[in-house]
């Protein structure tokens, strides 16, 4: 019955952590979409009429256009192609889901952040509930993975090693997987799908996996690359098994 | 000891990036002002393709940290000053990624740095914690002696350290925040929560303004308060964490 009620435990958690992550992810785009529509737009209208203009720009024309450019680089707008990248929007679902999880595991790589007072608040409190409800998550998570590893010393035992020796050896055994799966192997395969060479995979397998998150590198955010479709619900669940071997190394 | 071991590993950090990054900063600046400044400058037919090109190149030298200001890009991101912020976010796990190292080597000093730095930096969260948690239990204590009243006194202890906590870590500094940076106090609060949960998106930093004038104790006080923020943060969440599990 103790078994039951645990796995029931266990069930309930990683549905609560994906609702968790859904709701956040609409209440994220609901609030964003329209203010990053208005800003697309401007710097559209921006564009077009400097282009117009060209040959008539005083230089203080040109600084403006400049810091106007650079206001909408900061807003994450980047006015480069035509109209067909109004369709396409930083706050559609996935990428939307994608920031509420880089919310709540502290990674926060920052290219998407709310910019509305409304999305900036909201974001607080979904953290503030998101982070524990993460590390829990992690937890258990961590705890499976755990049970591998006893499961290989229990095999040892039996082969009739000494429990030092076993320990040391799960321990290694651990490390050299876990470095292997989470971090050599996943910067391999960025290479086939990012194009970043294999220092810069590793490079940011690290910083996220770390949580540091700088956001220099993300996954999926090359504009001339084709992703297929579960890519990023790959790369999700490599992060949540790599943070939560991290998150075990440190308590061993 | 601790204390110590932590402010000059982060030093040594920031000496090594400062090192390591400023040159090829230097380079990529030049590149872009002679690149596209000039050209833009020389040339008055600049047709659509063209501009595209000035925009990507635009948006490349800003993600590299760069920024065009007049006939000038504002330099001075790798100095040590800024080295240093840099890696107190680097071990904290912040990881702002306005500045992050673009040369192999910094990226590599970067990794192996953050590999002893964090743990490092968890010691001494928890060190502070467990400092903040005795000074609370020791009032209680004290309260209980005083005013004889047993239970009563944890609980309101507790309350009390939160909200001081809270106060001090979380309410009052947007305020500095608003004078100092000009962002509005929801801002501020925005950024203060953003950066003591290490998720540090960015987006906002201090000392990042290059019209505003900052004193000189202003990065040294905004350090301590990360730190301590983190840890009474991390405290916090712990005890959210025993509540759910």
């Amino acid at each position: 019955k103790a078994m039951f009620s645990g796995k029931l435990q266990t069930a309930l958690l990683v549905a609560g952590y994906f609702v968790y992550l859904l709701v956040g992810a609409a209440v994220f785009q609901a609030l964003e979409r329209t203010a990053e529509k208005q800003e697309k737009m401007a710097a559209a209208q921006m564009k077009e009429v400097f282009l117009r203009n060209f040959t008539q720009l005083t230089a203080a024309e040109m600084e403006q256009f400049m810091k106007n450019l650079i206001e909408a680089i900061q807003n994450g707008v980047y006015p480069v192609g035509n109209e067909s990248q109004f369709e396409e929007s930083n706050w559609d679902f996935s990428n939307s889901f994608f920031f509420a999880g880089t919310v709540v595991s502290t990674i926060g790589y920052g290219t998407l952040h709310p910019k509305t007072a409304g999305g900036q608040i909201f974001c607080v409190f979904f953290a503030l509930f998101g982070i524990p409800l993460n590390i829990v998550f992690l937890h258990r998570v961590g705890k499976m993975l755990s049970l591998l590893c006893k499961k290989l010393g229990k095999f040892l035992y039996e082969k009739g090693m000494r429990k030092k020796k076993i320990k040391f050896l799960t321990l290694l055994f651990f490390l050299a997987t876990g470095i292997l799966v989470f971090l050599c192997l996943p910067s391999v395969f960025f290479q086939i799908t990012e194009g970043w060479s294999y220092s810069e995979g590793i490079y940011f397998a690290f910083i996220t996996l770390s949580t540091i998150g700088f956001g220099d590198y993300v996954v999926g955010k090359q504009p001339d690359r084709k992703y297929f479709s579960y890519y990023r619900v790959l790369v999700a669940i490599w992060i949540l098994f790599g943070l939560a071997w991290i998150a075990l190394l440190f308590n061993l | 000891v601790l204390l110590a071991a932590y402010v000059g590993y982060l030093g040594l950090g920031a000496a090594v990036l400062q090192a390591l990054e400023r040159p090829a900063e230097v380079q990529a600046a030049e590149h872009l002002l002679r690149e596209h400044w000039e050209l833009l400058a020389n040339h008055t037919c600049l047709q659509g393709p063209a501009l595209q090109r000035l925009i990507e190149g635009i948006i490349r030298a800003y993600k590299s940290g760069i920024t065009l200001q007049g006939n000038t890009t504002s330099l001075g991101r790798w100095d040590y000053s800024g080295s240093f912020f840099f890696s107190i976010s680097a071990i904290t796990t912040i990881g702002y990624g306005n500045l992050s190292p673009s040369t192999a080597v910094g990226r590599i000093f970067c990794i192996v740095f953050a590999l002893f730095g964090i743990p490092l930096n968890l010691v001494l969260l928890n060190e502070i914690g467990q400092l903040m948690l005795l000074g609370v239990q020791h009032c209680a204590r004290r309260l209980e002696e005083v005013f004889h009243w047993q239970n009563k006194a944890s609980f309101l202890i507790k309350t009390c350290a939160l909200v001081i906590g809270l106060l001090l870590f979380l309410l009052l500094p947007p305020l500095l925040f608003s004078d100092k940076e000009g962002w509005s106090y929801e801002e501020g609060f925005y950024y203060s929560f953003i950066t003591l949960s290490t998720i540090g998106f960015g987006d906002y930093v201090i000392g990042m303004n290059p019209d505003r004038t900052y004193p000189s104790w202003y990065k040294n006080v905004i350090s301590l308060w990360i730190l301590f923020g983190m840890a009474w943060l991390a405290l916090v969440i712990k005890f959210c964490i025993h509540l759910l599990e």
